[in-house]
């Protein structure tokens, strides 16, 4: 057994949990647009917070593309995308400290980056490629609810929302490769991403929000044909920083 | 083929290894003895990079263990004392993925290893006793077919007919010219196995040498059962003679021949007498009685 296939092994029921759940909120939410479009204002005195209150109000002027952003992307991607980035890197090195099969794992003939690059390259696939197949999906779905998209707006937001899980998925596996406990380095995650969620709500301090990167201005620019290329290097530059940082952690690790 | 040279290692401000220095020669089975935390699962680690040491030198098969660890881990096959595995995995499956890295190895061999010391291979790792999964490491410490094996504590947790197996098992392989370096702490396991033994105390070496030369140094031992009550004044004193016990069972140590005790002790009345020196573990008691000495 591959150190690959052993890895999946333990992490397919995960993925398909996440895209179960991704598709089926997807579906969901196309087929209640007709409804949610009839009740926008009524919907929109409703919302509490003003950062979401203007994300109802897009959907109130632009339509259909802001209400697939803000359910497929925004909400969707970003909550169960984070949970499964969360389960799934969250143990790339931290389970075996956790579990004390490190000592096993790392005797054999196998370089530390190997290992590390492996699990976060099968990590972030399995974070990505749901974001892509249930996007996907949403082109065929739509005509039931007479509404059309454009394949090309769909992958690039795929990809820019990917870029971003990206960035999530290897900042989980650099706390795991400093963390002795998979759970802590789950929960870092996961009280990194409320906080930069409470902050989004906060009109005075939203700027510095995660979630201000990718709400939906940003897929609105995208349908635009403005393609948000200095967010999305940043994305990739702070993940190529952070996979460097857990490289360097766990090649000198004691274990 | 393994070599330290001054070995340091740290943690939290603990020394662990304090400038280990030995060598283990190519097809030899070399036994790594001490107490609990003297520092040997530490230094087995630092062999295989899983610990990286602070200073000094440490080479496998001429390869420095520090620069060039994948190629070092190559050539062992290694076996950890912690015994928690992936236990998802089946024995078989864990067998295969253990060895499957490395460059010559045989699985049908570690199959029939399992099978020969009576390990399911089809059972989940999960499911299997403490012994058990110690054979499943042993087994894939062989089938690797790696010219070094390093087995820390490979016999703890085996029951006497296991620890034959294993010992004529690893006495093949050293045969056959592989080099078996093995931490344990069953003295007399070690003493029948090994050529040459270490012993470690607090990340020191305290004594190194070929077993039989380590042999000559322990004074002879003798546990004598008595027909009636003894006291301390009725037994002889001379040529060094040191005598503990009570009542009717009395042990006696001695540095001079046994011909000697033997005449001495020929007039006490004797029901029954039993040989019990010239073994590690006496050598052990009085290495590590002089340590704890000079530490108090």
């Amino acid at each position: 057994m591959s150190l690959l296939r052993h890895w999946l092994r333990d992490a397919w029921w995960i993925l398909l949990g996440y895209f179960i759940i991704l598709e089926a909120a997807l579906v969901a939410a196309i087929l209640y647009w007709p409804k949610f479009n009839e009740n926008i204002p009524a919907i929109a005195n409703m919302v509490p917070f003003p950062a979401l209150q203007r994300l109802v109000e897009s959907v109130e002027v632009d339509g259909y593309w802001p209400y697939l952003a803000v359910q497929q992307w925004f909400k969707g991607c970003s909550l169960f995308g984070l949970a499964a980035a969360a389960f799934l890197t969250s143990g790339v090195v931290a389970r075996d400290a956790d579990q004390k099969t490190a000592e096993f794992l790392l005797s054999r003939p196998l370089s530390r980056k190997r290992v590390l690059l492996t699990r976060w390259m099968a990590a972030s696939c399995l974070v990505i490629i749901p974001v892509y197949i249930t996007s996907i999906t949403a082109i065929w779905i739509s005509p039931a609810v007479d509404e059309k998209l454009r394949w090309s707006d769909v992958l690039l937001s795929s990809t820019f929302m990917s870029l971003f899980l990206l960035m999530l998925v290897t900042f989980t596996a650099m706390i795991s490769a400093m963390s002795s406990h998979q759970l802590k380095a789950g929960i870092i995650l996961i009280g990194f991403i409320l906080l930069n969620f409470a902050f989004y709500l906060i009109q005075e301090i939203d700027e510095i929000s995660l979630f201000k990167t990718v709400d939906v201005w940003v897929f609105m620019n995208i349908k635009a044909g403005n393609f948000p290329w200095i967010t999305s290097a940043s994305y990739v530059g702070a993940t190529i920083i952070m996979l460097l940082i857990a490289l360097g952690v766990y090649s000198r690790r004691d274990f | 083929m393994i070599r330290a040279r001054e070995l340091t290692k740290t943690y939290r401000n603990t020394p662990v290894l304090r400038g280990v220095t030995l060598d283990v020669s190519q097809g030899t089975i070399h036994g790594f003895v001490g107490p609990n935390g003297a520092g040997k699962s530490t230094f087995l680690k630092c062999l295989v990079g899983v610990v990286h040491p602070d200073s000094g030198e440490i080479t496998v098969d001429g390869l420095d263990a520090r620069r060039r660890s994948l190629a070092v881990r190559s050539r062992v096959g290694y076996a950890p004392a912690e015994t928690s595995l992936y236990h998802r995995m089946k024995a078989g499956e864990l067998l295969d993925f253990a060895i499957r890295y490395h460059p010559s190895p045989d699985l049908q061999r570690g199959l029939q290893l399992l099978e020969q010391l009576e390990v399911p291979s089809r059972r989940r790792v999960g499911e299997l006793s403490h012994g058990m999964k110690r054979k499943v490491l042993l087994a894939q410490a062989i089938a690797s077919n790696a010219p070094v094996m390093i087995l820390d504590e490979p016999m703890e947790a085996l029951d006497p007919e296991a620890r034959r197996i294993v010992e004529d098992l690893l006495r093949k392989e050293a045969s056959s010219g592989r080099t078996v370096f093995l931490s344990s702490h069953d003295l007399y396991s070690t003493q029948r196995l090994c050529s040459r033994v270490t012993f470690l105390h607090r990340g020191r070496v305290l004594r190194d040498g070929p077993v039989h030369d380590l042999l000559k140094g322990i004074p002879g031992r003798l546990h004598i059962q008595f027909r009636e009550s003894m006291s301390a004044s009725r037994l002889p004193s001379s040529e060094g003679l040191e005598w503990s016990g009570v009542d009717i069972n009395w042990q006696v140590r001695f540095h001079c021949p046994l011909e000697k005790v033997m005449a001495q002790i020929a007039s006490l009345p004797i029901a029954s007498v039993r040989d019990d020196g010239g073994h590690l573990e006496d050598l052990f008691e009085d290495l590590y009685q002089a340590e704890v000495g000079v530490d108090s």
